[in-house]
């Protein structure tokens, strides 16, 4: 046997790519994909709480309780309705129709006017934790501005906190979003698709007749999944010419940092779908197997969503395993902060290092399983 | 009773606009063992498929086992078995529950199925225990347990599409065995094959061409119509350039003028003109007469179509 | 019962169990990934690494930042810089209070006390949490330090939160991470199961005995659904047992809601493997649809926070059913004409999914 012969690779490559051609489904799927995640994403998703329904029982029906109301109405955060008692309001917040219940007692108005302190109280449903800290808030300040307009009260503190929200002033929460979905997106595509492919050629025994040639194993390698990094990196390319220009997030940072990080997440992905597809050789196992190392992490694990300062300790180390966190994190710094290679060199150190393990994993693998 | 088992006409099976069976009719008797020879993508699978029920024709009439079927299929799947081109056996499952799948498939009683398997093991010979997964069985042991399960509700009419591609020519020829024996119980046994050793051991074959049949008779019949004049083969005495060997083949003399091995075939268009040029090839070949193989007449046939 | 589904029903068993690997697969990595995740995931904000720019004379300042490094919420940052900007552009600190010049508490005395906030807003829910936090401490701080009590305001609106008073994380999550679950070990395993046989040719050979249309979709479909149906209990286990999430409903609803749910799931497991050729379509194809099912499904975020157009797309997300059934029923005790609605609303998307699919199959190739 001698060395790495690239045309042996490309024919492979080429082979591969007609198979990828040939079937347009999955080339649809894998190009439109990344556009449809990213559109409905990009409308759909609103960390900002707000359209809280409100069921309202005002036993008072008075003026001052009808301006109570309105003060929640003209927050913009509520959407009211009226219910008969305050039982009623409970029994909205059990049946999903409201997510907080406003009651007003029957003397408000007159305690109000007796300047004994009107009381109202707000159930609010504490099923989804993370919407009743905002919500809270919310009550917090309709109460401040309730006591003002209603009661001629100026409860303004001695003191002004003035927030400044750097990166992200308006607080939009597709900014947050779509430049974590490039990891998802290509954790999907990159993981999944290698394994299948490769696992396929197995189940078929056609995996045995490319290995009868003089063709290298790392020549199949190399072939097999090139065509689909760059399937990745098209997706990539998609996600970030919508993310630019249907929604407008800014892209501060350099291209070519997060171009290396792309490349980077991308080999170290492909490596484990190979790995996983020469361990298993199944589509079915290799499938699964994808879906839990792979996409769930890169999910859940990788801090898209759920901030990994939160999890527990053991999590906060053991996510550091995952190439999606480091790349998240470069995603998410070159989109909105702009940081330079040297301030990103921990995540980047972090992704080369995964990277290389995972090669050399698969690398090792492949060979002990097919070198005689 | 009808004593045909397979009646065929006009049939056409169209994909879009491509015509994978183009009008063909044909008629198998009762315990015949018919072949379909022809190159893939001849159209033999589909029209295999279309007596099995499992493709509906676009055009004709078909009436498997006295059935004429309209939208019947249901009715024809249960006289027929039927062995496809790839190993149609669940890998990770083991002989017996291949069977035992197959067999509620079928519907069969509990007492008839198992009688049935110890009949088809005994007939295949199969002694392997029973809880062996088939992927650890050998590829000839695979297919013959294929063809035990297509055979297990005791069929009427089997249809085998390419039973013996991929296997051993050991396998190859137990197989053959197998399906001799079937016609001798009188079974209807319809087999299609790239094989012209197989092919010579059928009743009848079937020539098909692009969707068509272009010749349908017995392996006798087919050369005696093919060659009404003699075969040669022509055995080279010492090395020939291709120049040569293609100056000899364009010689109006022959019909054809093929390789097969070293050694060459060729027909002759009369014995007169081959008289007149003979002594020219003696000086280069060894040459005797010899009764055509049936791949000469699908040679002859197939040109003389495409020509 | 029929002979031919109660040979089919065998045999996806056989095929889907024999394979330890599937076992392990099915059974105990729902199990693993429940507790992992459920441990793991939290939407509440925590160990926010906080820094503040003050002198020794500025104790409010000080007591602030004290007061919110001993609550749960925030971790001291370290940094060696000392411009608040780029302690946050360097990565060090996710906010930083700076005081006016002269300190937050002579400004205090002054009466024109301006506090600066800055806050790494990359993370949009942290940054809210953030904001909402401090101003709450440095209420708190104030008040104590001046010694400073605001007139009671006339209007009071006290609050209280149903269901899970001590906000409990895992109350939440644990139950969205369930449904998630239980999607992925149903759709994605029917669908992929039919498709196999497509593409392993086997599919020939089972359409060309006499079997029936619903013979082949029910005897591929049902061994899914019992699959589906065996986890419900086990991880019903775990989120209980180990995780303390309350069943406060009645055990049949639930399994009842989750019947329906996973005959949903394996129905348009089934739909889609009629458009799907090979496995690697298929595996594509569950990603499809996987993924913004689980967006929709409001484990991530409260649907009501979309547009109003959009939030019809929940609509046709059986998991955004389960997923509210499961909540309602283990938290909340089971409402009972919410969960009957939601029942029906699953029980409409498979019969949908069924029929199409039937229309879709055929016993014929094409």
């Amino acid at each position: 046997m001698n060395g790495f012969v690239w045309r042996r690779a490309v024919a492979v490559a080429r082979k591969e790519v007609y198979h990828i051609l040939r079937d347009p489904a999955t080339l649809g799927a894998a190009l439109v994909l990344p556009v449809f995640m990213v559109i409905m994403f990009g409308v759909a998703i609103e960390f900002n709480v707000k359209n809280v329904a409100l069921a309202v029982s005002d036993s008072d029906q008075s003026q001052s309780s009808r301006r109570l109301l309105d003060t929640f109405g003209s927050s913009g955060y509520f959407l009211i309705h009226h219910v008969s008692s305050p039982h009623a309001g409970i029994t909205d917040v059990s049946a999903e129709r409201a997510r907080a219940a406003l009651v007003i007692p029957p003397r408000f108005e007159q305690d109000l006017f007796a300047g004994r302190g009107a009381e109202a109280q707000v159930l609010v449903d504490g099923t989804d934790n993370s919407t009743v800290g905002p919500v809270l808030g919310y009550v917090g300040s309709i109460q401040n501005m309730a006591s003002q307009r209603i009661g001629g009260f100026d409860p303004s503190p001695p003191y002004e906190i003035r927030t400044r929200f750097l990166f992200n002033p308006e607080l939009n929460s597709k900014w947050f979003v779509i430049p974590g979905l490039t990891v998802v997106v290509m954790s999907i595509l990159s993981i999944l698709l290698t394994a299948l492919t490769v696992a396929r050629e197995w189940e078929n025994g056609s995996m045995e007749l490319l290995l009868s040639t003089p063709v290298l194993p790392l020549e199949i390698i190399v072939g097999k999944l090139a065509p689909y990094g760059i399937l990745g990196i098209i997706a990539v390319v998609f996600v970030y010419v919508i993310a630019r220009t249907v929604f407008g997030i800014p892209f501060v940072g350099h291209l070519w940092v997060f171009g290396f990080g792309c490349l980077l997440f991308l080999i170290t992905y492909l490596a484990q779908g190979l790995l996983i597809s020469v361990a298993t050789r199944k589509q079915t196992v290799a499938m699964q197997l994808s879906m839990m190392t792979g996409y769930l992490p890169s999910q859940l694990l990788s801090g898209f969503i759920f901030p990994i300062a939160s999890m527990p300790a053991f999590f906060q180390y053991f996510t550091m395993i995952l190439p999606a966190r480091w790349f998240m994190l470069i995603a998410r710094d070159t989109f909105l902060e702009g940081s330079s290679v040297l301030e990103l060199a921990g995540p980047f150190l972090a992704l080369a290092l995964i990277c290389g393990l995972m090669v050399f994993l698969a690398a090792r693998r492949f060979k002990r399983d097919l070198e005689p | 009773m009808n004593d045909l088992a397979v009646e065929v006409k006009g049939l056409s099976v169209r994909f879009g606009d491509f015509y994978a069976v183009n009008g063909i009719s044909f008629t198998v008797r009762r315990g015949e063992t018919f072949g379909f020879l022809g190159a893939n993508g001849a159209g033999k699978t589909t029209t295999i498929r279309v007596l099995c029920g499992l493709l509906r024709p676009s055009e004709g009439l078909v009436s498997v086992g006295g059935i004429s079927f309209d939208h019947n299929e249901q009715a024809v799947k249960a006289k027929v078995g039927y062995m496809s081109q790839k190993f149609t056996l669940y890998n990770d499952m083991t002989v017996e529950e291949n069977l035992n799948f197959t067999a509620s498939l079928r519907k069969m009683e509990k007492a008839t199925y198992e009688q049935r398997r110890k009949e088809l093991f005994d007939f295949i010979s199969f002694d392997k225990p029973l809880n062996t997964l088939v992927r650890d069985l050998s590829g000839g042991t695979k297919q013959q347990v294929s063809l035990a399960a297509a055979l297990l509700h005791d069929p009427e009419i089997i249809f085998l599409d390419e039973p013996t591609a991929g296997v051993t020519p050991a396998s190859r020829s137990r197989f053959w065995q197998l399906i001799r024996q079937l016609a001798k119980r009188n079974k209807t046994v319809f087999v299609t094959t790239h094989y012209m050793d197989e092919a010579e051991q059928c009743d009848r074959i079937a020539l098909m061409r692009e969707g068509r049949i272009i010749a349908l008779d017995s392996p006798e019949g087919l050369k005696t119509a093919a060659f009404s004049t003699p075969m040669l083969e022509f055995d080279p005495r010492g090395s020939l350039s291709f120049a040569e060997v293609s100056a000899f083949a364009r010689h109006d003399v022959f019909l054809f003028f093929e390789p097969y091995g070293l050694r060459f075939h060729a027909a002759i268009k009369s014995e007169d003109a081959w008289e007149t040029v003979r002594n020219g090839f003696e000086k280069n070949f060894t040459i005797k007469r010899i009764k055509p193989s049936l791949e000469d007449v699908f040679i002859q046939i197939v040109e003389g179509k495409a020509g | 019962m029929n002979k031919t589904l109660i040979g089919f029903i065998k045999k996806e068993l056989v095929q889907t169990l024999r394979d330890r690997r599937m076992r392990v697969l099915l059974f105990v990595m729902p199990v693993i990934q429940l507790t992992l995740f459920g441990v793991a995931l939290s939407n509440e904000v925590k160990n926010i690494r906080l820094a503040a720019v003050f002198d020794s004379k500025d104790t409010v300042l000080r007591n602030v930042y004290e007061r919110s490094i001993a609550g749960k919420w925030f971790i001291p940052a370290r940094s060696s810089e000392q411009d608040p900007f780029t302690m946050i552009e360097a990565g060090d600190a996710d906010a930083v209070l700076v005081p006016p010049p002269g300190g937050f508490t002579r400004a205090l005395g002054r009466g024109d006390a301006k506090l600066q906030l800055l806050v790494n807003a990359t993370n949009v829910v942290q940054a809210q949490s953030i904001e909402a936090y401090l101003q709450n401490i440095v209420q708190q701080t104030v008040r104590d330090d001046l010694e400073y009590t605001p007139l009671p305001p006339p209007i009071r609106i006290s609050t209280r939160v149903l269901f899970n008073p001590s906000l409990d994380t895992s109350v939440f999550m644990v139950p969205g991470v369930m449904c998630m679950l239980m999607l992925m070990s149903t759709m994605v395993l029917t669908n992929v199961a039919i498709v196999r046989e497509k593409e392993m040719g086997t599919f020939e050979m089972l359409i060309s005995a006499p079997v029936s249309r619903s013979e082949v979709i029910y005897g591929k479909t049902i061994p899914y659904v019992i699959l589906g149906m065996s986890n419900v209990p086990l991880i019903l286990g775990v989120a209980v047992f180990a995780f303390h999430v309350p069943m406060r409903g009645s055990l049949i609803a639930l399994f009842i809601a989750s019947f329906a749910f996973v005959c949903t799931a394996v129905a348009l497991g089934t739909l889609i493997s009629t458009y799907c050729k090979n496995q690697q379509q298929a595996a594509l194809a569950g990603f499809l649809f996987n993924f913004p099912m689980i967006m929709f499904s409001g484990m991530m975020f409260p649907l009501e926070n979309m547009p109003a157009v959009l939030r019809w797309l929940s609509f046709f997300d059986p998991l955004a059913h389960f997923m509210g059934l499961l909540r309602n029923i283990m938290i909340k005790g089971g409402q009972a004409e919410y969960v009957v609605t939601h029942i029906v609303y699953l029980t409409i998307i498979a019969v949908i999914c069924v029929v199409a699919s039937f229309r879709r199959f055929h016993t014929t190739l094409e």
